[in-house]
């Protein structure tokens, strides 16, 4: 009880205070540029947050429907780049060799401008979803390989020569202590790339898909100062989204690796 | 020599082994042409100043090293062989339980590696955190214990295979005064019911005489053995003896060997 009136008052109450100067500033920005400098475009360039929030309510059901597309398809990216850069950062992780061969394309993979790569992409499947899919797949197998390969590495020496002096297999060695000793790393990776996952397949669909968030943020631009609401109201969606995709993974961390030092009370020494 | 020594069958034996780590300025040598006999249901101390070698030696002798030069023996095979067979239990100077195991789960991590089935693997858990005192703790994770827990938790692990032998590098070294001697009669009273090969490794010589049959008593620069002591205390040990005039008596013998080195 105590403990949660604590939590309360540390980390939600300073946090609502912030949100609530910061919205208050926006608001008289706002106001600021429309009534008294009288800028053109003032609501495209700083909209009032009230007028934003209500287009949201309005607005809906439509950004549930194009959100949950998009997230969709985002997750589906994920699990398919967090399959691949698990696999990579296993093989790489199981052989010298593998890492010295497969390493570099990795890093120049991530030089590749995905501007550039999403029409490449969608030009050789055309289809708009799975487009989304590799490109989200493809931003991000990159982190989850590099963290995952850290984590696998992390496995204490001392913590491998005990399963030596148990004469364990090459496989009990992976699935007794570096898969587990790696899910602090593999979460480390998922939570960077989640929302780059939510990114990819908007920008996937700001070049052309048939439904998504980034469509209608799209559509919106189109119609120009009259949907000025509608499509700030696209952006805060799809800034949801990447933060849902983040809270996901720290809810999943929690469930697969409860274990980690971040978790521990505090108390002690240790 | 006593009668022992005659008699016994030899469960590892040293043969002039050397041990030279290479280095980029001069190589180390560790240890130097050491050769010893420990017998099977012995318990032996490796006692020497930091730096002489013991862990060296000790890692020899789970092959968890090889040697540059010299033979060794386990059982009458090479230690490789011993330890692939599953014979040996280690307990290093640390813990090293792995995080993300409850200590229960810690304790049957070898009996999962040589395929027991659950039910016995928890029997044996169950039966070992009664021996070790942590019965009650079966469900924390290992940063919810004391380092001396752990160290319990650790010496619960490598005796959970029963193994023949059982190889232990400081495994109190870290603990206070108190904790350490009641784990050495712990230790003793759970050797007394195995009857296992224990190769106990130490720079205390008070711990070294409480717990062994024989010292060996190793010299650094490089790495030798000097001299093996003899512990005529007769078993079991109590904690009087620690306070006996015999028990004093062994331990300034063995430091003048060491004022001699
Ligand atoms: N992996 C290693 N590489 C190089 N030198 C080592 C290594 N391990 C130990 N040594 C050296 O070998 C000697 C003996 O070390 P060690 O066996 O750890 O002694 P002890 O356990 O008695 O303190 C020391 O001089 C140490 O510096
Ligand atoms: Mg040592």
């Amino acid at each position: 009880m105590n403990g949660f009136g604590n939590l309360l008052r540390l980390r939600f109450l300073p946090a609502a205070v912030w949100g609530l100067a910061l919205l208050a500033i926006w608001e008289a920005g706002s106001w600021f540029l429309l009534k008294v400098l009288q800028v053109r475009m003032a609501q495209s360039k700083l909209p009032y947050i009230h007028e934003v929030v209500s287009a949201f309510g309005r607005y809906g059901s439509t950004l549930l429907k194009e959100g949950w597309v998009t997230l969709a398809n985002a997750g589906l990216g994920l699990l398919l780049g967090a399959t691949a850069g698990t696999l990579l950062a296993v093989l790489m992780s199981a052989s010298q060799w593998m890492e010295r061969l497969a390493f570099p394309y990795a890093v120049a993979s991530q030089m590749v401008p995905i501007l550039g790569l999403a029409p490449i992409v969608y030009g050789i499947v055309r289809d708009d979803q799975w487009a989304r899919i590799i490109i989200a797949g493809y931003i991000t197998f990159f982190p989850v390989a590099l963290n995952m390969l850290r984590g696998l590495r992390s496995a204490h020496p001392s913590a491998l020569e005990l399963m030596r002096s148990y004469a364990a297999k090459p496989w009990s060695v992976y699935w007794k202590l570096r898969f587990p000793a790696s899910l602090p790393g593999l979460f480390g990776g998922l939570k960077i790339a989640a929302p780059l996952a939510v990114t990819g397949a908007i920008l996937v669909e700001l070049m052309g898909a048939r439904n998504g968030v980034g469509v209608i943020m799209l559509r919106n631009l189109y119609y120009g100062p009259s949907h000025v609401y509608m499509f700030w109201s696209t952006v805060v969606a799809g800034a949801l989204l990447g933060v849902l995709s983040y809270l996901t993974m720290s809810v999943l961390e929690r469930l697969a690796a409860p274990w980690q030092p971040e978790f521990r009370t505090k108390g002690g020494d240790r | 020599m006593t009668e022992k020594a005659v008699t016994m069958i030899p469960e590892i034996e040293l043969d002039r082994v050397s041990m030279q780590y290479p280095s980029a300025h001069s190589d180390v040598l560790a240890l130097q042409e050491v050769s010893l006999n420990i017998a099977k249901g012995e318990f032996v101390a490796l006692l020497g100043p930091s730096g002489c070698g013991k862990t060296t030696l000790l890692r020899i002798m789970a092959d968890l090293i090889q040697p540059t030069s010299g033979g060794i023996k386990v059982a009458g095979k090479s230690a490789k062989e011993a330890r692939l067979a599953q014979k040996y239990g280690i307990v290093f100077q640390n813990p090293v339980l792995y995080d993300w195991r409850k200590v229960r789960h810690n304790i049957t991590l070898p009996l999962e590696l040589m395929g027991v089935k659950k039910a016995g693997r928890y029997r044996k858990a169950e039966e070992l955190l009664e021996l070790v005192g942590l019965a009650k703790f079966a469900d924390k994770y290992p940063w919810q214990l004391s380092g001396g827990m752990q160290q319990r938790v650790a010496i619960a692990r490598a005796l959970a295979m029963e193994p023949e032998i059982l190889l232990m590098d400081e495994p109190f070294s870290a603990l206070d005064e108190f904790t350490r001697e009641r784990l050495n009669e712990e230790l003793l009273s759970i050797w007394s019911k195995v009857g296992n090969t224990v190769v106990f490794v130490t720079h205390s010589i008070q711990e070294a005489v409480f717990l062994s049959d024989r010292v060996f008593i190793l010299s650094p620069h490089p790495g030798r053995l000097s001299a093996v002591a003899e512990i005529p205390l007769p078993r079991p040990r109590t904690r009087e003896m620690r306070n006996g005039e015999v028990f004093f008596r062994l331990i300034a013998q063995i430091r003048d060997r060491f004022e001699g080195v």
